[in-house]
């Protein structure tokens, strides 16, 4: 019985851990490429506005047709918004804004929360106990409003914003490497080190570190989801990105007074993009925290 | 016992408080933020930004307007510590009165939200727990992954697209009452209730109307979590000795369930409290999809107006909430599970 259950478990990882790696490769390549590839630039209006997408069943000809050439202007897949911007333009385009705010500031917070995290865990004294403290009442801030506080008085730019994610994911990092150095400091390879005569900085730094950066390196792919969420979530109420950047969050907030009178699209392709993008990032995390805990 | 414990976490509690209201009011002002230019313009005279900075009392030092703001300044009238969240710089009306204006709403839809939350996910957690690794715990498992990782904003407005646009069976996003309604009389400030002692049914029931959209997608996002917890907190409890002795007593299956569901809701109170507490602040989007004008709306007009007074007001409501919170269920705890003691 328990192995059955163990082996369904195992099944169920991978089939999840490659929908993940093809939504996260996906997402990464449109960050490099998207605006390369874009048939429109994502940030000109056409000057056809609010044009809705064709429908499925004229998708196949749309293709074939725009690749031999037949087209005078290439197709408007997502149809165009209310500015005339080509949607699917500036869907395939936004990657390059949403992940990087997302990957520059999960990078930031973790290369800070692991080493505070470090530091607080293999050198326990009253500073450290102190940061510990600051971190908690860090944690304890509402985190939307707190982002938005932080991006609207220091002003609407990408940095800020990364620094504002940077800023309230750090504590997080902070206490999965801190608890993971504590169970790592009392084992035997620890005590060997020393006893080779190391000063104290370098095993904390040549061998207590790698052994306990897993936790905070499977957190990433998670953190690095809610990044785009909450990036996406800051400029839909006017406290992120400003327009006519391409960002998935921007996108929605544009078409959301036009979706009660029934145009769904400006609103509904973006959204698919984040939607899916999120929930890979998500099942890649989970499925990395469960290869490293089986 | 009880009472000491309680006094404890309340005394905690306020101290807490207490240091987060300082480090937002520091942390607000040390930003770059020019509230004074927001008030009079960018091409005002010098003179008149002089005057506005007067008016907002930011030409002062620092400490004094903390002083102010905390009211331990002689001759200045009420601050914090004698229980005064100060005036919008915005309205000029008190921040408290417009807290208090804001809050039912999302409390009301909080609390909606999290009961159709757990009437749904408790059953289907429980349900994913019974095979572990079957058909039911995979699809269980996806859903709640999914669930847990939404633009709950994106969600609201396709929710009104299909429901208000395409199948007319939800109102506008615009509100809770239509502006034709008159509103009943203010008693607790929460429509669903005051509507039901003013003895207005067709109120209630409109109130109810439009918060359907915006709890059933709360109810979405919140399900994701939640069930995954039940999921894991139920495989725990069934396959610990007591479930084990149970069955071995040879007591009805339905019984052996509610057993275990007892000892899996307790753990799971915690992470509802906590996720409470985070939802305070995270039903600021789907307030703003659907203009509820609750507190989480007033937080978004507030930061973008610069509104410091107001913006403190806030943040300390919304912690002072979820520690309430936190401490209400640390006692349901307690009486739920009999190992927790005090």
């Amino acid at each position: 019985m328990a192995e059955t259950v163990q082996i369904h478990e195992e099944r169920r990882t991978d089939w999840l851990f490659w929908v993940g790696v093809t939504i996260v490769s996906l997402v990464t390549f449109l960050a490099a490429f998207g605006p390369s590839i874009a048939p429109y630039d994502p940030t000109l209006a056409t000057g056809r506005v609010a044009v809705p997408p064709p429908g499925l069943s004229e998708w196949p000809g749309l293709f074939w047709a725009s690749l031999s050439g037949q087209l005078d202007r290439p197709p408007h897949w997502f149809g165009t918004d209310a500015t005339g911007f080509d949607i699917f333009s500036r869907v395939i385009s936004a990657p390059r804004v949403d992940l990087t705010i997302a990957l520059a500031a999960n990078g930031l917070s973790l290369v800070l929360g692991v080493f505070l995290g470090l530091i607080a865990g293999y050198f326990r004294n009253i500073f450290t106990e102190g940061m510990m403290r600051v971190s908690d009442v860090l944690q304890s801030f509402p985190v939307f409003i707190s982002a938005m506080i932080l991006v609207a008085l220091a002003g609407r730019s990408t940095v800020n914003i990364v620094i504002a994610l940077a800023l309230l994911y750090t504590p997080i990092y902070i206490r999965l490497t801190r608890s993971e150095v504590l169970s790592q400091r009392v084992r035997g390879y620890v005590e060997a080190a020393r006893a080779l005569g190391n000063p104290e900085i370098v095993v904390a730094l040549r061998h207590v570190l790698p052994n306990s950066l897993a936790p905070a390196l499977i957190q990433s792919s998670v953190t690095i989801g809610f990044a785009i969420l909450l990036t996406a979530g800051l400029s839909f109420v006017g406290a992120g990105v400003r327009p006519p950047a391409p960002e998935w969050g921007l996108m929605i907030s544009s078409g959301a007074n036009q979706i009660i009178l029934g145009e769904w699209w400006p609103s509904v392709f973006p959204g698919v993009a984040i939607s899916l993008t999120v929930f890979g990032f998500a099942v890649l995390g989970n499925a990395l925290e469960r290869r490293y805990d089986g | 016992m009880l009472t000491r414990y309680v006094f404890r976490r309340v005394a905690i509690g306020l101290i807490q408080l207490f240091g987060l209201v300082i480090a937002v009011f520091f942390l607000i002002r040390l930003l770059p933020a020019d509230p004074v230019s927001r008030f009079v313009g960018l091409n005002s005279s010098e003179e008149a930004y002089a005057q506005a900075e007067r008016n907002l009392g930011l030409d002062r030092p620092i400490m004094t307007q903390l002083g102010h703001y905390l009211g331990v300044l002689p001759g200045e009238g009420e601050g914090l510590l004698q229980g005064s969240l100060g005036t919008s710089w915005v309205t000029g009306t008190a921040v408290s009165t417009e807290i208090a204006q804001a809050l039912p709403v999302t409390l009301e839809l909080l609390t909606l939200a999290f009961f159709f939350a757990l009437v749904l996910s408790v059953p289907i957690g429980m349900l994913a727990a019974i095979r572990p690794g079957g058909a039911a715990d995979k699809g269980v498992f996806v859903y709640s992954l999914f669930a847990g990782s939404q633009p709950e904003f994106w969600w609201g407005l396709l929710f009104v697209y299909l429901f208000f646009f395409t199948w007319g069976v939800a109102p506008a996003p615009l509100g809770i009452l239509s502006p034709l309604t008159s509103a009943p009389p203010d008693v607790t400030g929460f429509v669903l209730i005051d509507s039901l002692l003013a003895g207005r049914p067709d109120v209630f029931l409109e109130a109810a109307h439009h918060y359907m959209l915006p709890v059933a997608t709360m109810v979405f996002i919140l399900s994701g979590p939640i069930i995954k917890m039940v999921r894991q907190n139920m495989v725990r409890a069934l396959g610990s000795d007591f479930v084990l002795y149970a069955r071995c007593a040879g007591l009805p299956k339905w019984r052996v369930a509610l057993y275990a569901l007892r000892a899996a809701m307790a753990p799971s109170m915690t992470l509802i409290g906590i996720l409470y507490g985070f939802m305070l602040g995270g039903a600021v989007l789907i307030e703003s999809v659907f203009s509820l004008g609750g507190l989480g709306q007033y937080a978004i007009r507030s930061i973008l107006a610069f509104d410091y007074p107001a913006i403190q007001g806030v943040i300390l409501v919304i912690t002072a909430i979820s520690l309430l919170v936190y401490l209400a269920l640390d006692l349901i705890h307690a009486v739920i599970d009999p190992r927790v003691t005090f």
